[in-house]
């Protein structure tokens, strides 16, 4: 019975060495690995930017999916020797990236596209390609009335039908930030937010990881969240009963950036793929269904389906300091494990 | 299956002579991609601090002596327990169903016993959503049947949970059971019927112990399955149930106290093991 017939253990020698090949990068001249978002990141860049990349500078790109605070860990974890050459990352994790010194500075004299990217969005460190706008998304067809506000959601009839996420997502923890606002506290006091979420805890209808939200408003278990008009514009596309409403107090913006990784091979290649990225034809092409990507070059004509009417609304709305959420977020994330499960 | 491990082991120990460099390849991966990481993992718990600058016994403390953490590990065994018993109550009728039947119908029930295998574990875990959602199948079905007046709330639910992780880890449980059955010698229960015990007798002290090792392995199989399924607790169980691999991944990505996270991961390692020894302690009271 111990014995191993010697073509099995070829087979599995095979698929051995079978399995090592496939785990090796390509690191071909002109090419660079980047880490993308999963879901419509990785769908919107491998369809539109990509091909872009190539055609421009016949520079190849390979991606590796993984979310923001993924991507800080894998490049901490790999101690030097980065597993990609871009980041794409949302604010807090690009704060926490940035004071552990995982990014290379970015000289804006390589990138020909920096002048049509709006003041302050070009930094020494990040390159941000596409706008975030968080607000209220509600089911239509439910209520006669949408919510108007942050504490709304918090009343008959909505909270029965809300899905509730906590502070592992960047649009989770600045929602709950503005939940706390709206019961009078903040940032310094988000006791306010955990006194409303314990008092609903009960009476909502989902209590969900963060990317099971979508799933859930689809198949009807939820009916009101908080998230982004990305999410809302691609469930819509979907034709899922969705719309979208900013609360009376604005909505919530935040900034993706791009960021090449310390220590990163492909440096020349890198910013050629953040070039292309913010590139008005890319822009274009990507605030476009399916992808509904808020973009930020000045040049885009803004799409309907957006829900903002120019780029200067974004610089209207609500936003939040991530270097003073960083150091409580992790305080936060413990007491809504503990005060919020059952 | 556990037919076989459990005949391995004797045939090994009767004194075969097996020459144990055909295990260095997968002895050598263990040794630098299991027992390496294992070392560092086990080191990194030894700090004290997220920032890992200060050793102490720091995490260790904190995550037992917090009431939260104690329960979160409780949770994780009594869910890896509930999947166990769910399935074994499942499998066995099928397993007796697939032993007397003939070799066609057992080529179709493996065929189906095999499909859930055959799909990715993220697809059966969504399909488990369509199913228990306040709209899906279960509780549009009730209502028409006027059995409730309001949805029932399945999904985020310890139940929903189990429900679906028996579907899922059911072949698990049904493969070993499956192949001992078929081993299983009919005389000793012709006999055992023979001689007067009813059915249900047989079962017991016939069938039951026969089978053990074949349950046994399953077991395990499902205990350390259900236990580690990431994607089904946090999709199915969601936010409000917290287990420990929902734990580890939060310390690890998104609060970076890696050293907690080492703890977390250490002590779901060290319970799934301590499941899975008290199913081979079981198991010296089966009668091959």
């Amino acid at each position: 019975m111990t014995i191993i017939r010697r073509r099995e253990f070829l087979a599995g020698a095979g698929a051995l060495s079978a399995a090592a090949a496939f785990g090796l990068p390509a690191r071909a001249a002109g090419s660079l690995t980047a880490a993308i978002y999963p879901g419509t990141w990785e769908e919107a860049y491998r369809n539109v930017v990509a091909p872009a990349l190539k055609k421009d500078y016949s520079v190849d790109i390979a991606f590796d999916s993984l979310f923001a605070v993924d991507q800080v860990a894998k490049v901490r974890a790999a101690r030097g020797v980065p597993p990609f050459d871009c980041f794409v990352l949302d604010p807090g994790p690009a704060a926490a990236a940035m004071q552990a010194g995982l990014f290379e500075p970015i000289d804006a004299s390589k990138l020909s596209n920096a002048g049509k990217v709006p003041k302050g969005l070009v930094t020494s460190h990040a390159v941000t390609c596409n706008a975030q706008v968080v607000g209220i998304a509600y089911n239509p067809k439910k209520f006669a009335t949408p919510p108007k506000s942050w504490a709304d959601l918090f009343k008959s009839p909505y909270v029965e039908r809300l899905g509730l996420t906590g502070f592992q997502t960047t649009f989770g923890t600045v929602s709950l930030i503005e939940i706390a606002k709206a019961f009078g506290g903040g940032i310094d006091n988000i006791e306010p937010a955990f006194k409303a979420l314990k008092e609903a805890a009960s009476k909502v209808a989902a209590i969900a990881a963060p990317a099971a939200l979508p799933g859930l408003f689809q198949q009807g278990q939820i009916d009101v969240m908080y998230g982004n008009t990305n999410t809302v514009a691609i469930l819509k596309g979907r034709g899922v009963d969705i719309a979208y409403i900013a609360p009376e107090s604005g909505s919530i913006t935040f900034q993706t950036t791009l960021h090449i990784v310390k220590g990163a091979e492909n440096v020349d290649a890198a910013y050629k793929y953040i070039d292309t990225a913010i590139s008005a034809p890319i822009q274009d092409a990507l605030q476009k269904a399916p992808y509904n990507m808020v973009p930020i070059n000045t040049d885009t004509k803004l799409d309907p389906a957006l829900d903002i009417k120019s780029l200067d609304e974004l610089s209207k709305m609500v936003t939040h300091d991530w270097t003073k959420i960083n150091p409580v977020r992790a305080a936060w994330i413990e007491r809504f494990n503990k005060e919020i499960t059952k | 299956m556990a037919g076989a491990i459990a005949v391995a082991g004797g045939a090994t120990a009767s004194g075969e002579r097996v020459d144990w460099r055909l295990a260095a390849p997968l002895g050598l991966t263990y040794l630098f991609f299991f027992a390496a990481p294992f070392a560092i993992l086990l080191g990194i718990s030894f700090y004290a601090d997220a920032e890992q600058t200060r050793l102490g016994l720091g995490s260790w403390v904190k995550f037992y002596s917090d009431a939260f953490y104690l329960k979160v590990i409780f949770d994780t065994l009594k869910l890896g327990f509930f999947a166990v018993a769910a399935t074994t109550l499942v499998a066995y009728p099928l397993a007796l169903v697939f032993r007397a039947s003939g070799p066609r119908v057992q080529r179709v029930l493996i065929f189906v016993i095999l499909m859930p295998l055959l799909t990715s574990v993220v697809i059966r875990t969504f399909a488990w959503i369509v199913i228990l959602a306040r709209e899906g199948v279960v509780n549009q079905t009730l209502m028409t049947l006027g059995l409730t007046a309001a949805p029932l709330n399945l999904l985020q639910t310890e139940l929903g949970l189990v429900i679906a992780l028996t579907q899922i880890e059911m072949p698990l449980m049904l493969l070993p059971l499956l192949t001992i059955m078929n081993q299983m010698d009919q005389n000793l229960v012709d006999a055992s019927r023979a001689l007067g015990a009813s059915q249900w007798r047989t079962f017991f002290r016939v069938v039951l112990p026969l089978t053990l090792p074949g349950w046994i392995a399953g077991a395990t199989l499902v205990f350390a399955s259900s236990t580690t399924a990431f994607i089904s607790q946090t999709v199915i169980g969601g936010a409000r149930l917290v287990y420990l691999p929902a734990l580890i991944y939060q310390q690890a990505t998104v609060v970076y106290n890696w050293p907690f996270a080492a703890v977390a991961s250490l002590t779901l390692l060290f319970t799934v093991l301590a499941g899975i020894m008290a199913l081979g302690w079981l198991g010296r009271f089966a009668k091959t």
